[in-house]
């Protein structure tokens, strides 16, 4: 009888312990207006459960109106839509890291309209078993500002205050320390030798329009080199892709002859325009140091393709080469065949360099800042990365959160 | 020897031309059919597109003109290829005026190679000016940016734009640049405000400089130069001109190689001259 | 007229561009309507743009055949080159093909413009060629790293090369995406902030030579 007892105890336990867990419903679901959007969704959130796999599969199902039955609008597997790192900032995130967080846009199968309240319910399934959770209400509203990309506005203001400060400084005191540029040394050695050998000096302000910053770096260095050939009364030709670049020129250079005391050695012809096409540009201005040879060559400003195809002409005539270019892929073409090439900034820093204006000294100031600023980051926030990935924690996130760029 | 290494160092560039010539040519005439290794960054492009399901959305920009035909060209054929093998609905576009007939005889030739129909499988909605406007302008609203297509058909009811309103219905994005209007202009237009995931071709001069794009993620794949597009035609199993170009290429980069080593030698031979007579 | 020449341009400078970067941070569809609209007058305004640019280019050439500069016969040569080209434009109405026959202006884009930016670009290889035989010498340390780095690359990135020495794809693409990458970075980076501090300045008003004319802009 005991026996018998035993096993019909033994029996029934096994059964009970076979048995799947009967399934518990989605624990903390609630519907609330997606965050940070132009409206017309709503954000479903529930806790994450241990229990989630993927043979355990999660519907939504909505109702659009009081008196509507709910309808399925998706279906997920269990396991599946978590709030990975880097989905959300700390600061707006709608739920914690590794819950569950879904976003029900508007659709043709179901529309959301802002300002309506919308019904929302989850069934969860697995096997015969199912349960549903709770209904949870919410409307969506367009927003107004997007909060996780507060700290981007917080830099971006920064950056400007620091822009402004430098050149107001600047103004004040306009000889900041600005590092030589080597190839700045080259610019007079080139004006020399074209007036020694009784050459033309030919210069380019590239491929980019006045809203460029590369284009304004060209037309301030070519108000320099002008002024130093307004002395030597050598010939300087500027051909031109763009027509408002070439208006900008000719009253830059005008006025680069007044301050030098010459300005009857102006010549009016000096800049002139040819095309805006790449390389019917490039062939006139190939022409041009084929027929004129001459003695220095400038190229200062933005190019693409044809950037070799001039600077290898004008090798072939041997001319001295300086060029200036922010168009970094061109960049191996003019360190191979010019005499000297001012890389990126260099640019700029060398227009600030020459004419010691106190709006691109305080500029570059600022840019320097930021610059530091950026370095700065990059090796704090890689040591604490690092840190945090040896030690296992998370809790540096709050601070790398500051530097990232969330949508 | 130090006059021959003298008379070597400043040679006529045109014998350095004619060698580059034959070595161009030579492999055309007769290629020598070396195989394509794979790298991971067009693979990467081959693999989304390969990953798509039939009657997903691709939006193709053909964003170069005639003069990057041989290097772009090539992408773009073996891309449409893949594209409608796999079924897919393709969205041609371009941002450079003077690509616009390059691109829509591309377009038609492969979609004829494919038995696909133009509206149905596949529409070319041409050029439209404004560049970062214009991409805007697709990201709110395609219709209104492009009410007609390249051949005048109204693109509302377009059965290829079914259930297409603006780019976030984009389910993937290549953009063939040679230049300016290109692949950074889509990331900073369109993926980052749009969030479709998109890819880059180029042309192999302005590839390395894409390469911080690729790293960060930005962009998922990219196809550089004529390389990128023999690995994708190596990829679809068809070869082409991409294929055909790489002997040549192979030829042309050892002449340069012999080239610059030989330079180098009669340069040493000089300096060694120079400093025994000092 | 200074008010229409240079306050007035400042003052929609000022607005349109504080507008539109405040409008990066704002969902709402008002500010979505907004870029749209903009956007939709931004292709507009680079429509004209086109015109401008063949405006400039007629009076500019018609200036030179009429003076007789040295060089006005190239000037000649564009001009019927330009009119032709319009006139065959209009006459096939833009088309390049009309029921699967090219028209003229298709003729005249695959058989003149095509192979003629195609000749300039195609330029590129011999001229390379002869750049890096003039160029690529171990005169220095730094020269000889450059050497180095352009003949592994231009072995590792052909199949003659890979097929060679296969190592040298390996070098390649470790130099094109760690290297090279890093370096592209801090470029992009240096260039972007002066991107960035241009806008600003010209947002400001600080910077005016888009204005065109002189420093005291």
């Amino acid at each position: 009888m005991i026996v018998a007892s035993i096993l019909l105890l033994l029996l029934t336990g096994g059964a009970a312990l076979a048995a799947p867990p009967s399934l518990v419903p989605p624990e903390g679901f609630r519907v609330l207006d997606t965050p940070n959007d132009a409206g017309k969704s709503l954000s479903l959130v529930w806790k994450a459960s241990p229990a989630d796999n993927k043979d355990r599969k999660v519907e939504v199902w909505a109702v659009e109106s009081p008196s509507a039955d709910f309808k399925k609008v998706a279906e997920y597997p269990a396991n599946t839509r978590y709030v990975k790192p880097g989905d959300f900032p700390w600061w707006s995130r709608p739920v914690g890291q590794g819950d569950h967080y879904v976003k029900l846009s508007s659709s043709k199968a179901f529309p959301i309209e802002d300002g309506r309240s919308y019904a929302v319910k989850l069934l969860v399934r697995e096997g015969d078993q199912e349960v549903w959770s709770d209904v949870s209400q919410a409307a969506s509203y367009p927003d107004r500002f997007n909060t996780a990309q507060v700290n981007n506005l917080i830099f971006a203001l920064a950056f400007t205050g620091i822009l402004l400060a430098s050149i107001a400084a600047a103004r004040r005191n306009p000889h900041v320390h600005l590092r030589r540029i080597a190839g700045l040394d080259a610019v007079e050695e080139a004006i020399g030798r074209s007036t020694e050998m009784g050459r033309p000096i030919l210069y380019l302000t590239g491929s980019g329009g006045m809203s460029d910053v590369s284009t304004i770096a060209a037309t301030v260095i070519l108000g320099e080199v002008a002024k130093k050939v307004a002395h030597y009364d050598t010939t300087l030709k500027v051909p031109h892709r763009d027509p408002i670049v070439m208006a900008v020129c000719q009253e830059v250079m005008k006025e680069a002859y007044v301050q030098a005391g010459r300005p009857d050695a102006y010549k009016e012809d000096s800049n002139f325009f040819i095309t805006d096409d790449q390389f019917s540009y490039t062939a006139a201005v190939d022409g041009i140091m084929l027929r004129e040879k001459p003695a220095a060559n400038f190229f200062m400003g933005s190019y693409f393709a044809e950037s070799l195809l001039l600077t290898e002409t004008g090798a072939g005539t041997g001319a001295i080469q300086i060029a200036g270019t922010d168009s970094d892929h061109q960049l191996p073409f003019f360190v191979t065949t010019c005499d000297y090439t001012l890389i990126g900034e260099e640019l700029y820093a060398a227009s600030a360099y020459l004419s010691r204006e106190p709006v691109l000294v305080g500029t570059l100031r600022g840019q320097d800042f930021g610059k530091a600023f950026i370095m700065g980051v990059l090796v704090f926030g890689t040591a604490l990365a690092t840190v945090g990935v040896v030690v296992q924690t998370e809790i540096f996130h709050y601070v790398l959160d500051l530097f990232k760029d969330f949508k | 020897m130090k006059d021959f290494a003298r008379r070597m160092v400043g040679i006529d560039r045109r014998l350095i031309f004619l060698l580059v010539a034959v070595a161009v040519l030579f492999p055309l005439l007769r290629p020598f059919g070396l195989p394509i290794k794979i790298s991971p960054e067009v693979n990467a492009v081959y693999d989304y597109i390969e990953a798509l399901p039939e009657r997903s959305v691709f939006l193709i920009s053909f964003d170069f003109d005639p003069s990057s035909k041989p290097e772009l060209e090539p992408q773009g054929i073996a891309l449409l290829r893949h594209a409608f093998r796999k079924n897919l609905r393709i969205i041609g576009m371009t941002h450079w005026l003077t690509g616009t007939g390059l691109a829509d005889s591309v377009f038609s030739k492969v979609a004829a190679e494919m038995g696909k129909e133009r509206g149905k499988d596949y529409v070319f909605l041409g050029w439209s000016p404004g560049g970062g406007a214009l991409i805007i302008s697709l990201g709110q609203d395609l219709y209104k940016a492009f009410p007609s297509d390249y051949q005048k058909n109204p693109t509302h009811g377009m059965p290829v734009l079914e259930g297409v309103r603006n780019l976030r219905d984009v389910n993937y994005m290549v953009s063939l640049a040679a230049g300016g209007a290109g692949i950074e202009m889509w990331y900073v237009f369109g993926k980052d405000k749009y969030r479709f995931e998109m890819a880059g071709g180029s042309t192999g001069v302005i590839a390395p400089g894409l390469y911080p794009f690729l790293r960060s993620g930005q962009i998922n794949g990219l196809i550089g130069g004529l390389q990128g597009a023999a690995e994708y035609e190596t990829l679809i199993g068809q070869r082409g001109t991409a294929t055909a170009g790489m002997d040549a290429q192979s030829a042309t980069h050892f002449v340069i190689i012999v080239l610059v080593i030989l330079c180098n030698v009669f340069y040493f031979v000089l300096r060694g001259e120079k400093g025994r007579s000092a | 007229m200074i008010f229409l020449k240079r306050q007035l341009p400042l003052a929609i400078t000022f607005f349109m561009g504080t507008a539109f970067a405040l409008q990066y941070y704002i969902p709402h569809p008002v500010s979505e309507d907004a870029i749209t609209n903009v956007s939709k007058w931004m292709q507009i305004i680079s429509g004209f743009a086109l015109l401008l640019g063949i405006a400039s280019l007629f009076h500019v050439h018609a200036v030179k055949i009429q003076r007789q500069v040295p060089g006005w016969g190239y000037s000649l040569v564009l001009y019927v080159a330009m009119l032709g080209t319009i006139a065959v434009g209009f006459w096939a109405h833009g088309e390049t093909k009309v029921n699967g026959a090219q028209t003229g202006f298709g003729w005249m884009y695959d058989y003149t413009m095509v192979p003629l930016q195609g000749t300039m670009f195609s330029i590129l290889a011999f001229f390379i060629a002869s750049a890096a035989y003039r160029a690529f010498r171990a005169r220095s340390r730094e020269a000889s790293v450059l050497l180095a780095a352009a003949v592994m690359v231009m072995m590792g990135r052909v199949p003659l090369g890979q097929f060679l020495a296969p190592w040298t794809w390996d070098v390649t693409q470790w130099l094109l995406n760690v290297l090279n990458s890093a370096v592209r970075r801090a470029i992009l980076i240096g260039v972007s902030m002066g991107s960035v501090a241009l806008s600003l300045k010209i947002i400001l008003g600080i910077e005016r030579s888009y204005l065109g004319g002189g420093k005291d802009q």
